[in-house]
């Protein structure tokens, strides 16, 4: 039925390709834009546009940026001696968003995971090393995923940064804020127990 | 634990079923081919995820249709929860009290089962894989959480396969390495720790079943040891294999490795046992399972005896089912002919007949 109308069988198809959208989604979603006055269709064409012709990845740091070094890079009042390391920049935002740190980062843009093919040159690890190299770092705090690849990735770093003699930390595992301990799950609170402390 | 009640739709040769069940002694007969064995496989598959036969999910499903639809009022201590499951062509979604659950782990624990089929009979005296199938399965109902573990490593293994595949350097294999290490050392802890408590119930309840004086062991291919021990153990036969693993391109030590042994009078029964004291054995070790539920829960397993009574000699079968009448739990059993019962069973059973994928309640038929 769709192929009778070229056009809205072409945003449809296109609306699929999106994570989490389906046919029927993007059915939903080409019958919104119809419907939208003129302005507002060429407004999203736009920012679509511009996204993509605007934005670059960080010569340093590897997250998104319109500036070359980025923002975050080339803030002074940030510390210099601290470096987080993140998987995807999506997970910088949640760190940055919590406003408890406050160092550079460094975004490797996935994790190691040999069933998919990606290896240690697929990520930016190499420009991370030339970065250590140039000295001033004192901690490196990997904030991979806590899964069976962003553990992997984690020790890997670890081993690679220790010659340098600089200190390497992961991000603690942990009940979440605000939980209760009855419905967290039981790797969760195993991983907890084990990663116990004073106080 | 009872199953109340269970629904059924499209699933196999089982179109439509609404079956009330009696919470003690429940007869599933008929003649082979009709769906005996669908009907308990469903109810096994509300315990554990999984098809006792090896099936993948679409097979579950009647080939006339897209979907199906597994659904019970379960008992469990005094409170009711509805389980269902519903099987699409590339996946499963179980729900409990209506709603999905995060991990399937989740769905574990709510209805413990024990099955007893012929078909694992093999399982003894085959290859490792079978064995570790079998103890796997046990912990699982005694362990939700065991269920991410073996995940995890299974997850760990294959990575670390697909390097030694490629040819990669030590460095990059190191982090999977020591991935492996730490999660495979925890398994077979898991499954000392298991094996350990079930022992003294399996030697006891070997004697009763097989009637005789001969004395069973069960032995695990991996010394007994504390964890950070194991953990020990296994980086250092890793490291000694490294070169083999290399040629192989294999992971060649681990859980995935390990064998369970039976072993009477303590030779294995692999190399030395009879037909006999194989499926004494089996049935040992599932009634050990039984027991050791009951001592961690405070309350009996489901049962499923699949076509067992064709495989027993008359004696095995009347120790066996006189251990059953012991039991206060709820089983299930299908047989081609109705059974030879005692007659307790045959007072406060009740009887069900599978024709053509019908499933009726009826009243006993003495074959």
């Amino acid at each position: 039925m769709l192929d009778s109308i070229p056009s809205f069988a072409r945003l449809v198809a296109e609306l699929a390709k999106f994570p989490g959208v389906g046919n029927k989604t993007a059915t939903r979603l080409a019958f919104f834009l119809l419907r939208q006055p003129k302005g507002q269709a060429e407004a999203l064409a736009g920012a679509i546009l511009d996204l993509q012709r605007n934005t670059r990845f960080c010569s340093v740091c590897f997250h998104i940026t319109e500036q070359d070094p980025c923002a975050l890079c080339c803030d002074p009042g940030r510390d210099a001696t601290l470096l987080c390391v993140v998987e995807e920049p999506q997970a910088l935002l949640a760190i940055e968003r919590s406003r408890s740190f406050k160092g550079l980062y460094h975004v490797l843009h996935g994790a190691l995971s040999p069933l998919d093919g990606i290896g240690p040159e697929d990520l930016k690890i190499a420009p991370l090393i030339s970065r250590l190299e140039q000295g001033g770092f004192q901690e490196i705090l990997i904030a991979t995923n806590f899964t069976v690849e962003g553990d992997a990735t984690a020790l890997y770093l670890a081993k690679l940064i220790q010659p340098l003699g600089i200190r390497v930390t992961r991000l603690a595992y942990g009940i979440p804020m605000g939980s209760e301990l009855e419905y967290v799950d039981e790797a969760t609170v195993n991983r907890a127990v084990e990663g116990r402390r004073d106080i | 634990m009872i199953l109340e009640n269970l629904k059924l739709r499209c699933y196999r040769n089982l179109t439509e079923a609404d079956i009330a069940w009696n919470e003690h002694f429940n007869i599933i007969y008929g003649q082979n081919a009709q769906g005996k064995t669908n009907l308990l496989e469903a109810i096994y598959l509300l315990g554990h995820l999984k098809s006792f036969r090896g099936a993948r999910g679409n097979e579950l499903i009647n080939h006339a249709e897209e979907t199906a639809w597994v659904g019970a009022v379960v008992t469990q201590g005094v409170v009711k929860h509805r389980l269902e499951i519903g099987l699409q062509k590339n996946g499963r979604n179980p729900r409990i009290d209506g709603k999905t659950v995060q991990k399937l782990s989740q769905f574990l624990g709510y209805f413990r089962t024990v099955l007893f089929t012929p078909e694992e009979l093999s399982n003894v005296k085959g290859f490792p894989a079978g064995r570790r199938a079998l103890l796997d399965r046990a912990i699982l109902q005694t362990e939700p959480a065991y269920l991410d573990r073996v995940q995890e490593y299974d997850r760990v293994l294959r990575q670390r396969n697909q390097l030694l595949k490629q040819q990669a350097d030590d460095f990059q294999l190191a982090p999977w390495t020591e991935a492996l290490v730490r999660t495979g050392s925890r398994i077979r802890h898991d499954r000392q720790v298991y094996l350990k408590r079930l022992l003294p119930h399996f030697c006891q309840v070997y004697r009763e079943i097989g009637g005789g004086q001969e004395s069973a062991g069960l032995n695990y291919s991996i010394e007994q040891m504390p964890l950070e021990q194991l953990t020990a153990h296994l980086a250092g036969a890793l490291e000694r294999l490294a070169l083999r693993e290399k040629k192989l391109g294999l992971t060649l030590a681990g859980p995935h490795r390990d064998d369970l042994d039976f072993l009477v009078e303590g030779r294995s029964l692999r190399a030395f046992g009879s037909q006999g004291q194989q499926r004494s054995f089996l049935l040992a070790f599932k009634a050990a399972q039984v027991m050791d539920l009951e001592v961690q829960f405070k309350e009996p397993p489901v049962l499923l005896l699949d076509d067992l009574a064709s495989e027993l000699d008359n004696r095995r079968q009347e120790g066996f089912f006189n251990f059953l009448l012991n039991r206060r739990g709820q089983v299930f059993l299908t047989s081609a002919q109705t059974p030879l019962l005692t007659e307790p069973v045959l007072q406060t059973g009740s009887f069900f007949k599978v024709d053509q994928g019908m499933v009726t309640a009826t009243s006993p038929e003495r074959g």
